[in-house]
């Protein structure tokens, strides 16, 4: 077992030292062995740039390696990584709590009313079939070029996503369940406090996954049609002046906070669903 | 023809005053009078329940017999206020029934597995006396006596999916009678569990029942099931579903649900029920699609 774990984290680094050789030397290598028109053009660097390259970029967009020093840097620049970086997350943060509460709390009562749900169907089922990334440009005209435009494309991205889950997982409680608390003295509140929610939190968090990726994506894409600031920002403004070194830093950085978002979301799940058995002893 | 029912099981109008006497405390007492069910199906109306009438008296143990599809489910889940009816009285202590109205003194077993999967064993026995406001260590000292009581000591803070069918059943049944309901209705509690689980099952409930004596109404197709624990068995018909016989069982308390089964009397009325019950299990099934059973 152990051995087997070990050799997993060999292969997996070996791919990742070979991918960032090809994409470091690759080019150079590829020129000089082949005949021109043969080397593959995915390989030039001013499109995909090179690691060294993208490290410097790091450095010098980090204000890690100016020579006035970090704090002068941080100042000057009023879209510096850190600041981008700290301002996607936020939208991204407020958003997603936002539009998964919203979705949540919206697919709570149309499961439990079957009259609420017959009234609003054509609506949802309308609305949820528009492309959510179409409303961008509407919401920046409506909330302006600051955070807010982009928090509210991230509700309205995840909104959708944790509604249509949460509605299906109020529907799907166990009647027997609802049944037996009644039995047992439950109230129509205190059935849905200590049933239908503890049951439905399975399907809602199955959502909250995807959804903290989407809030992300509606964030970015808010952020490149008209911002400010914010690491889509920092991409459009790279993309002006044919920067791949500079580009490759943030998407690097977006995929780093995806990846926390998606941990932080994964060790709630493990705490609050600790009584299913997937998620034994990862608590 | 048969030599004619043996002692320990008789029409019940033939014994009277029954074997066991009600407790000094006032119990619950059921009252059904010429229920009926109905509904439609796709394949046109279906009578479920056809004039079901019978009266159980204080601390009766009493189990409902009859084939799959009869609606001794349906009878169960009307008394409980869970399903409507078509016609007919149901009154509990003199108190009619309305469905979607819980009656405090009534606790209800399912056959399904109910125990709420997200909550300790400590918190689902604790269930209903926590929504009812039992302050915290009041209640945790009930519930770890209960647990001791059920053979569950240790599994406190275990989930419901880390335990046995068995063992769940036992949280399930434990969580209605902490409770203390006067009348407990089953719906067939023990239907999914081995045969050994089941007899550990029918010690633990006969033990429970021979000191509190509250009044039972236990659904069951397993005849065996309902000679060992019961004092009477109501006989329903194959669907309509009517009260086809009655009769009183008196093998002396206490009982070993094991022991009991290997007695001669205990053959004996079980040949003369299942005789009845034969011809019921026979007859076929009118137009019963396999849902009717809630």
């Amino acid at each position: 077992m152990k051995r087997s774990r070990a050799a997993v984290l060999g292969w997996q680094l070996v791919i990742l030292a070979a991918g960032l050789s090809v994409w470091e030397w690759g080019w150079d290598v590829a020129r000089a062995i082949m005949p021109k028109p043969w080397v593959p053009k995915i390989l030039d660097p001013y499109f995909i740039s090179k690691p060294s390259a993208i490290w410097r970029s790091f450095l010098r967009l980090g204000c890690l390696a100016d020579r006035a020093g970090f704090s002068a840097c941080y100042r000057e620049n009023a879209n510096n990584l850190w600041l981008a970086t700290l301002v996607t997350l936020k939208n991204t943060c407020w958003g997603f709590l936002w539009g998964a509460s919203l979705g949540a709390l919206a697919g709570l009562a149309l499961g439990r009313s079957e009259y609420l749900a017959r009234i609003f169907e054509p609506y949802i089922v309308a609305m949820n079939s528009i492309p959510r990334i179409a409303l961008v440009p509407l919401i920046i005209l409506i909330f302006g070029l600051g955070d807010w435009s982009k928090v509210v494309t991230a509700v309205i991205v995840v909104f959708f996503v944790v509604f249509f889950n949460t509605f299906e997982g109020t529907r799907a409680v166990d009647r027997d369940q609802i049944a037996a608390a009644r039995l047992l003295g439950a109230s129509e509140l205190v059935v849905l406090q200590t049933v239908v929610i503890p049951s439905a939190l399975a399907w809602v968090f199955a959502s909250l996954t995807p959804a903290v990726s989407f809030a992300l994506i509606g964030v970015i894409v808010g952020e490149f049609i008209g911002a400010e600031r914010g690491l889509g920002k920092l991409i459009i403004e790279a993309e002006a002046r044919a920067n791949a070194a500079e580009m490759m830093v943030a998407i690097f950085v977006m995929m780093i906070v995806g990846i926390l978002l998606s941990l932080v979301v994964r060790r709630v799940q493990a705490y609050l669903l600790r009584w299913q058995p997937q998620f034994d002893g990862k608590t | 023809m048969s030599p004619g029912p043996p002692p320990e099981v008789r029409a019940r109008a033939a014994v009277s005053p029954h074997d066991d006497r009600p407790a000094a405390r006032a119990r619950g007492r059921i009252s059904v009078a010429g229920l009926a069910m109905r509904y439609r199906s796709p394949g046109g109306e279906v009578r479920a329940l056809d004039d079901v009438s019978f009266e159980i008296a204080e601390g009766e143990f009493v189990a409902l017999l009859g084939p799959s599809g009869c609606g001794k489910s349906t009878v169960l889940n009307i008394v409980a206020g869970l399903l409507e009816r078509t016609a007919g009285q149901v009154r509990i202590d003199g108190e009619e029934v309305r469905p979607g109205h819980v009656i405090r003194k009534v606790g209800y077993v399912f056959q399904r597995d109910t125990v709420f999967p997200w909550r300790t064993v400590e918190a689902n026995i604790g269930y209903g006396l926590e929504i009812a406001g039992v302050a915290k260590a009041k209640r945790r000292a009930r519930v770890r006596r209960t647990i001791d009581a059920a053979g569950l000591a240790g599994f406190d803070q275990s989930f419901p999916r880390m335990l046995s069918g068995g063992m769940r059943q036992r949280v399930a049944l434990m969580r209605t009678l902490i409770m203390e309901p006067e009348i407990l209705l089953m719906d067939e509690p023990f239907g999914a569990l081995d045969t050994h689980t089941k007899l550990e099952m029918h010690r633990m409930l006969l033990e429970i029942w021979e000191r509190e004596r509250q009044t039972v109404l236990f659904v069951t197709h397993d005849l065996g099931e309902a000679l060992t624990l019961a004092s009477r068995i109501i006989l329903l018909s194959a669907r309509p579903g009517r009260v086809k016989e009655d009769f009183a069982v008196t093998f002396p308390r206490p009982r070993d649900a094991v022991t009991l089964r290997e007695t001669v009397e205990f053959g004996r009325c079980y040949s003369h029920i299942w005789h009845s019950l034969g011809e019921e299990f026979r007859r076929p099934v009118a137009a019963a699609p396999a849902s009717a059973t809630p």
